[in-house]
């Protein structure tokens, strides 16, 4: 954006408003500010301080300060946290070099509409729809030692294959459930996306007699920038807040240690401590490092 | 039950509760407005959505409705959500009377001023109960928050026609060996010995506790679960050392199965035994009232004979009334009613859909045990045989410590059986680590 064009708008809307249109202004950018600020920021600011107290959750007289005591515990006496670390890094991973992959391959062929498209279209998007929770619930049911896939193998309860209990690949089935959401996710994202993209560039690029691959990578994916973010820093943070499905699967205790669940499982319930707020406080700047570190180093280069 | 009273109270002397007020003469100003006057509508908070519980609480209630015109709403939470909301519900708007359990997650929320002051109830009660159960009852401040509904207890189930064909005699597995040697001879015959699931977290908390009393004694284990002995102790180290020589007997996928797995296989006669607490057994009437009369109890088999058989879980559910509830009178009338035999007989007289008793053991001295089922009256003998009764791991130590510290434990000693030190060291620097009581 060039700088007389900044400044042309600067000056029409210091002129047009009117006082009504101040107050409405106000009004639309204050009222959501206001309860921005009190449902996310307030909190946030809360859970931090309250990350160096020991507090049970009850009556606020008895919170009492206790300095870096819960971050002490989690790190160097809860093993619990550093296989949550772990298997939080194996989430992004899989998300990252697998799952969004193939979410972005699958969008750029339905929308070169190869044949059945619409039905890949459709069945990628259909778990999209389906809240973490209910696609946990789902599988549960299929993988479960008495549910649908042990029983088509034939296998009773008492040697039924271990889908959720083996923790040798239990991560990896609970990626793969995730996954099946994510994929469409990714796909419908980087769709909308393709969509914009430009048909005569395809065209040129075809024209010069650039391979699909090529095409692709060179013309089609640095066209998608603002796109090509938004799924980065998705994939980010749904592996970073990774929580629903776990808990349904594992309920709030142990099971599989992911970040999330041990924020819960400390803070929730009669066994409600601080050390829960500093779980969250923990996951609150690993998830936010990352995205700042990409956005400022993204509008950097935009600026240039 | 006199023997269960030792049991409890010493438990709770060496708890630090301060048993000297429990023979105060209540003021019981609290229920100075019940009785005949009428006390107002109440809300019912209910910790299950199970079939079986709601059909009782729903015939308590129309009994105290009929009785009294005060009308009741019933509302009723699954009963993981609701431990899990229980502190922001009772700072919030809770019902008036709750269902909960005794012993120190009861004393916990008393400390903290979120429960009313129960004296009064009983005062007017007190009399059908016997002292073990008034002391599960009371807080640390020698006041009572707590009226007891049932109790049941933890030891070895199996299935009688089971053990019929497999020749076995429940009455000559008294010892470990003896169970071993059973253990085997269901392992040749194909059959998972011991079912386990532990992947609720609680489930093997059970075998912890009973393996502890038996080879460590009552004393050690109440030592440990108040962090006056450590968890790095070479007696807790037995404690692993006799649990994973029932391994092999155990089906291979405890880590995926819930309570309600391991009941199955005993259910489906996949499994000889099962340690769990009775109350499953309600699970095998609503299969069936064949299943249920199959059903038998002993208690878990003698390791060291200087500790006998001499300790046992035997939590207590009952029911609180929320300080912050709109009407405390109102919650601790309903409480009156419920502890008293009348409400008791309203909830054994419930029935299931098929017209069937739900069965119950009444904390209520009141309930004949002469009514008992012969599978009652085996839980009955059990507990007659303890010297000593605890709660359960999650019941009878700090709550930030057993569900978030003590239950992953146990699970990844499953995980990996011979880590046994890491798991105990890791236990004792968490326990170590936790904040200072208020």
């Amino acid at each position: 954006m060039s700088s007389t064009a900044k400044d042309i708008s600067k000056v029409s809307r210091r002129r047009a408003f009117s006082k009504t249109d101040r107050t409405t202004l106000s009004a639309f950018v204050g009222i959501p500010l206001f309860f921005h600020l009190l449902l996310v920021w307030i909190p946030a600011v809360l859970t931090i301080l309250l990350s160096f107290t020991y507090w049970s959750g009850i009556s606020i007289s008895r919170i009492k300060w206790a300095g870096l005591a819960n971050y002490k515990n989690i790190f160097f006496d809860t093993p619990a946290f550093w296989e949550a670390v772990k298997n939080n890094i194996v989430w992004l991973g899989w998300f990252g070099l697998i799952a969004t992959p193939i979410g972005i391959l699958l969008a750029y062929q339905v929308d070169r509409q190869i044949r059945g498209h619409k039905f890949y279209e459709t069945a990628y998007y259909l778990p999209v729809v389906l809240s973490l929770a209910v696609t946990g619930i789902i599988w549960d049911f299929l993988l479960r030692p008495d549910g649908f896939i042990n029983g088509l193998m034939g296998r009773d309860i008492d040697n039924a294959f271990s889908f959720f209990g083996n923790y040798d690949i239990n991560i990896y089935v609970i990626l793969t459930i995730a996954s099946w959401r994510h994929i469409g996710y990714i796909m419908l994202l980087y769709l909308a996306g393709l969509k914009s993209v430009d048909l005569a560039l395809r065209e040129a690029s075809s024209l010069d007699g650039a391979t699909e691959w090529q095409t692709f990578k060179k013309v089609i994916f640095p066209s998608m920038k603002p796109v090509n973010i938004i799924v980065i820093v998705i994939t980010i943070i749904e592996s970073l807040r990774a929580f629903d499905i776990v808990y349904i699967i594992y309920g709030s205790r142990g099971g599989l240690p992911i970040l999330g669940t041990l924020v819960f499982s400390n803070i929730a319930g009669e066994g409600a401590s601080m050390k829960g707020a500093a779980y969250a406080v923990i996951l609150f700047v690993l998830s936010i490092g990352p995205i700042i570190a990409y956005l400022r180093a993204t509008f950097k280069s935009d600026v240039q | 039950m006199s023997d269960t009273e030792k049991g409890i109270s010493r438990r709770s002397v060496l708890k630090g509760t301060a048993v000297g007020g429990i023979g105060l003469a209540a003021g019981g100003s609290l229920l100075a407005g019940c009785g005949d006057k009428a006390t107002g509508a109440l809300a019912y908070g209910a910790r299950s959505v199970d079939a079986g519980p709601t059909a009782q609480n729903e015939a308590l209630i129309a009994a105290y409705t009929a009785k009294t015109k005060n009308e009741v709403k019933y509302n009723a939470t699954e009963s993981n959500a609701f431990q899990n909301n229980l502190s922001q519900y009772l700072q919030g708007t809770p019902d008036d009377t709750f269902e909960w359990m005794a012993g120190y997650r009861m004393q916990f929320f008393a400390e903290q001023g979120l429960l009313a002051d129960l004296t009064g109830v009983w005062d007017a009660v007190g009399d059908q109960y016997s002292e073990s159960y008034k002391i599960a009852s009371t807080g640390l401040d020698g006041k009572q928050y707590f009226v007891p509904k049932s109790w049941y207890p933890w030891g070895l189930h199996f299935r009688k026609s089971m053990f019929a064909d497999l020749g076995l005699n429940a009455d000559n597995v008294t010892n470990w060996d003896e169970y071993l040697k059973m253990l085997d001879g269901m392992k040749k015959k194909g059959l998972v010995g011991f079912a386990a699931g532990d992947k609720g977290g609680w489930e093997a908390m059970g075998t912890f506790d009973i393996l502890n009393a038996r080879i460590n004694g009552y004393q050690f284990h109440v030592d440990l679960l108040a962090g006056r002995e450590k968890w790095t102790d070479a007696k807790v180290t037995e404690v692993f050392t006799y649990w994973s020589q029932l391994i092999p007997y155990m089906n291979p996928n405890v880590l995926d199965l819930e309570w309600d797995g391991a009941m199955q296989l005993l259910l489906q006669r996949k499994a000889g035994s099962m340690l769990m607490g009775s109350w499953f057994g309600g699970n095998f009437k609503e299969q069936s009232e064949a299943d249920y009369a199959d059903l038998s109890i002993i208690p878990f088999p003698e390791i060291n004979p200087e500790h006998g058989r001499d300790t046992i879980d035997a939590p207590i559910d009952g029911w609180c009334v929320a300080a912050n509830g709109t009407n405390n009178d109102g919650g601790a009338d309903f409480l009156k009613f419920a502890g008293d035999m009348e409400g008791v007989n309203a909830t054994l007289a419930a029935t299931d859909k098929d017209g069937k008793l739900i069965p119950m053991t009444s904390a209520n001295s009141g309930q004949d045990t002469a009514s008992y089922d012969p599978f009652q009256k085996e839980q009955l003998a059990v507990m007659a045989e303890a010297k000593y009764i605890t709660q359960f791991l999650d019941r009878d130590t700090r709550p930030d410590f057993a569900g978030p510290v003590v239950g992953p434990a146990i699970q990844s000693w499953f995980k990996n059986p011979k880590d046994v030190a890491k798991i105990q060291e890791t236990l004792q620097s968490q326990w170590e680590a936790l904040p200072p009581l208020a």
